[in-house]
């Protein structure tokens, strides 16, 4: 894994936060802060899937989506951990 | 682990399929003699021992259905012509909001991506009378005809408040404000597509889930209608529930009240039991999309005038298909 480059998730979903929202966000930083130790510079952010600047950049989405470094990765489901990381180890080859 | 899955799913679509008759069998002069707490009891246990297998099969397809259904395609073609807009929306309002949570989300997004607000009321009407679960739990706690009508009168109902609303001037306002200036740069999508044992297993966790989630209301809605079923006298019903003045009341009262679909769908039955005519339950089946905590949330993002056109025209929509609906079928 590249350690130079940084990972930019963006947890996108309602505002405020539903249940499955709060579970995508949590499993994206659990994953996060266990990667970092391992070198990865890894950002979460949690957008508002209504704000017009969201819909601007990636359109309509269904919530909970994940978009890393800008790419939609999943509309509308939750990530167990698993998967989180398989997506995050993905990018940086 | 797959062929577990293929296993449970295909044993319930068979036990479905074989129980083809498993309504509640209690009348409500059964109710008569019995003491005021027994009632509820009595009417819950009738209700699940017979009822358990379609309400297990009802969130198992809401589970599958959610999954495997791909929502990017919301995504990638919304805002494109209009034409795709409202079948888009009407074609896929009913997956997308399982959850209800993202249901004004959603038709706040469909509006900023510059979509019109047409196929964005379309989405917001078609979206809480037809989601999957709430037409499987009609299929199977009131009857399959009734859960086919509801499809086609909600899907009526919410493409002509789209176009007509698109029509008027305060809507045409609302459209220009969210118009894109030159067309939004296509979303980079690609979607991670997991294998499909996993899929199917998180299908059955989010059934287990909705199942969670919606029970205790189920649970409290089926006790209401046990009192209602025991003591709500049947010539009221009839009087006030059926032909014209039935259907009346019952879109006025069906509509802002605040009850979740489910609730609704049970009181329903129960009300259909004493006597209420098809056409009344139609339209008070149809009264979900103008309720007030709604009509609120909504006005937040589309000014009052919006919301009180579509709550005339949903309103308007329900006594016309409880009308059509109730002289079709004889039951008035």
């Amino acid at each position: 894994m590249n350690d130079l480059s940084e990972i930019h998730v963006e947890v996108v979903g309602v505002e405020p936060p539903c249940k499955k929202c709060q579970a995508t966000l949590k499993n994206v930083e659990e994953v996060a802060s266990e990667l970092k130790t391992s070198g990865c510079n890894i950002r979460v952010s949690k957008l508002n899937m209504a704000s017009k600047d969201v819909i601007a950049k990636y359109g309509v989405l269904v919530s909970p989506s994940l978009v890393v470094n800008g790419v939609v990765k999943i509309v509308g489901r939750v990530p167990d951990k698993k998967e989180v990381e398989r997506i995050l180890r993905a990018t940086t080859k | 682990m797959l062929i577990f899955i293929f296993f449970t799913i295909g044993y319930l679509i068979y036990s479905r399929i074989m129980a083809y008759s498993l309504a509640p069998t209690m009348k409500p002069a059964d109710f008569h003699g019995l003491s005021i707490w027994e009632i509820p009891v009595a009417y819950l246990i009738d209700y699940f021992s017979h009822g358990w297998i379609c309400l297990l099969f009802a969130f198992v397809a809401a589970g599958l259905v959610y999954v495997f259904v791909p929502k990017e395609v919301i995504t990638k073609y919304m805002g494109g012509s209009k034409v795709t807009g409202y079948g888009l929306a009407l074609g896929m309002a009913p997956f997308l909001t399982v959850c209800s949570c993202t249901m004004v989300p959603l038709f706040a997004g469909v509006l900023y991506t510059g979509a019109g607000i047409g196929p964005a009321m379309a989405f917001l009407l078609m979206a809480p009378a037809s989601n999957i679960l709430s037409i499987l739990l009609t299929g199977e706690i009131i009857s399959w005809e009734l859960a086919g009508v509801r499809i086609i009168a909600s899907a009526t109902v919410a493409l002509t408040a789209g176009i007509v609303i698109s029509r008027t001037p305060w809507g045409k306002a609302i459209e220009k404000e969210h118009q894109q200036s030159g067309s939004t740069a296509q979303t980079a999508i690609e979607i991670v597509k997991p294998p499909l044992d996993e899929r199917l297993w998180e299908s059955l966790k989010f059934a287990g889930s909705l199942g969670k989630q919606i029970l205790p209301y189920f649970l409290l809605g089926l006790v209401a209608v046990s009192y209602v079923e025991a003591y709500l006298p049947e010539d009221i019903v009839g009087t006030y529930l059926t032909g014209v003045t039935g259907i009346l009341i019952a879109s006025i009262i069906g509509g802002p009240l605040y009850t979740p679909t489910l609730v609704e769908i049970v009181l329903g039955k129960g009300m259909w039991d004493l006597g209420m005519s098809k056409g009344a339950l139609l339209s008070w089946l149809m009264g979900q999309p103008y309720d007030v905590a709604n009509a609120l949330a909504v006005s937040r993002i589309v000014r009052w005038k919006v919301v009180l056109t579509y709550m005339v025209i949903a309103w308007a929509g329900s006594v016309i298909f409880g009308l059509t609906y109730g002289m079709l079928s004889g039951s008035l």
